[in-house]
């Protein structure tokens, strides 16, 4: 018989003895820094009609009414896509370009000098 | 004394839903009354919830706000000059939801960023765990009220010839003469990790139980996410895995009777009422020690450390499937868990966090 503390360094044991593979197949990992070339992909917005679904039983019909109404207003959706989008992008650019500017600004700092950005507020003339 | 709930949001299977109506029956039963509301209201509620509109609090009326999502509209509760209590419930970081479900992810970032503003216009903060407490510089921890009655008897209590739910009776689970049943209840969604779970599941099963079978239990975030981890059941251990949603409280329990072992491998978990489920069913938990978690458990579960992964998980799910007297030792602490959380603790933490707002 083994304690609950003694289980888990058995099977610590146990799983180093082991070689096998692990499955494959989709892992999920967070996604902690999103990169500006992962914001460019996500600011043109393409959503997929495979999207539109229904989730109620028997939902089929629904789901093929709801993409019919998709694909007749395909023109005024377009529309709404490329206006979205233009915002997106126009806005990614911006920071993008904001980025580098600051990056060349902390390259171009002088040895020694503190921190662009170091949490405190700006201090009032005078102050020591 | 009135006491007022304001909710983010309010829906039929909602846990902060049915937190606000128990709070709510025993706030009856001390003799207090006054009204529940929420921001969004789901149409199958009915009207025990009313529009947040239709607050009207009085001078000496005091409000409780569950916080547990992002809700511009309950800013302007905030501006009231009541006496209030925060109670958070754990909202989950974004970084889970940015590739799966975007509109979660901005609730959910827009959410924790609001909180500092809810808890520093509140009188009293409190969390329903110490580590929610602690995320707004609070210890005071009024729990989930957790009544293991409304879930039946722990035991199997019906003949052998009746229908035994998903993987056999208890005598089974300890016995080994079924196959293994692997559970885990918890939401469809990516910080819970049941691809993880499916990866753990089918290594043990290869390596030890080629019968067994794993049962996850949770509504999905979105329905591409539930169409996803649907593939990669298919694709890890055909016919093997059951996707489960929309259970009634009964075939719930049906589950937990049923179970093997319960496996949560989830990245964040703010209290986890699951665990004080398998707990109450007497089944063996092996959990990863996030956020909640170690708290609820204490030395009822078995946590895994940082470097286990799904081989280890895998041996350990073999080791407590066989062993009957590590099975019995995990029962007898998981009965003082339950005992832990029992309803009349949190009833008096509860009363004691709302008086000390009347004072």
């Amino acid at each position: 018989m083994r304690t609950p503390e003694e289980a888990l360094a058995a099977a610590r044991a146990a799983a180093a003895r082991r070689d096998d593979e692990l499955p494959a197949g989709m892992s999920i990992e967070p996604t902690e820094r999103v990169s500006i070339e992962q914001l460019m992909e996500w600011a043109a917005i393409e959503p997929d009609v495979e999207l539109m679904v229904s989730t109620r039983r028997l939902g089929a019909p629904i789901t093929w009414f709801k993409r019919k109404v998709i694909h007749f207003m395909r023109q005024y959706f377009r529309e709404l896509q490329s206006q979205q989008t233009r915002f997106n992008l126009n806005v990614l650019i911006r920071v993008a370009e904001l980025e580098d500017r600051v990056a060349r600004l902390e390259d171009a700092r002088p040895p020694g000098a503190p921190p662009a950005d170091d949490g405190a507020p700006p201090r009032p003339a005078g102050a020591s | 004394m009135r006491i007022h709930q304001v909710l983010s949001g309010a829906g039929p299977y909602d846990a902060v839903t049915t937190q606000a109506f128990a709070f709510r029956e025993l706030f009856g039963s001390w003799g207090w009354d006054g009204r529940d509301v929420a921001a969004e209201i789901d149409p199958r509620v009915g009207n025990r919830i009313a529009p947040l509109r239709s607050l009207h609090a009085g001078p000496g009326d005091v409000l409780l706000i569950h916080y547990s999502a992002y809700a511009p509209k309950l800013r302007a509760v905030l501006e009231l000059p009541n006496r209030k209590l925060l109670l958070s419930h754990n909202i989950t970081p974004a970084r889970w939801f940015w590739d799966h479900d975007p509109q979660a992810a901005v609730v959910c970032a827009l959410g924790r960023k609001q909180l500092p503003q809810f808890a520093a216009a509140a009188d009293v903060v409190a969390g329903v765990s110490l580590y929610n407490a602690r995320e707004m510089g609070s210890e005071t921890v009024i729990p989930i009220l957790f009544d293991p009655r409304t879930l039946g008897a722990a035991r199997n209590t019906r003949s052998p010839g009746g229908s035994q739910g998903a993987g056999g009776s208890e005598r089974d689970r300890d016995g080994g003469s079924a196959a293994a049943t692997i559970l885990f209840v918890g939401r469809l969604a990516p910080h819970k990790r049941q691809d993880a779970v499916m990866r753990a599941f089918e290594l043990y099963r290869r390596r030890h139980a080629p019968d067994a079978r794993l049962v996850l239990v949770g509504a999905p975030v979105n329905w591409a996410y539930d169409a996803a981890m649907r593939e990669l059941a298919t694709q890890l251990s055909p016919g093997a895995i059951t996707i489960e949603s929309g259970l009634t409280r009964e075939q719930l329990a049906d589950r937990y009777r049923s179970a093997t072992a319960f496996l949560c491998l989830s990245e964040h978990e703010g209290f986890c009422i699951p665990l004080l489920e398998a707990f109450h069913f007497g089944v063996p938990v092996i959990a990863r020690p996030v956020g909640g978690v170690p708290e609820v458990a204490g030395d009822a579960a078995l946590l895994l450390g940082e470097e286990d992964g799904e081989s280890v998980i895998a041996e350990l799910l073999a080791i407590v499937a066989t062993d009957g007297e590590l099975r019995a030792s995990l029962r007898e602490r998981a009965a003082a868990r339950v005992a832990a959380y029992a309803p009349e603790p949190t009833a008096r933490a509860l009363r004691a966090a709302v008086e000390s707002l009347a004072r």
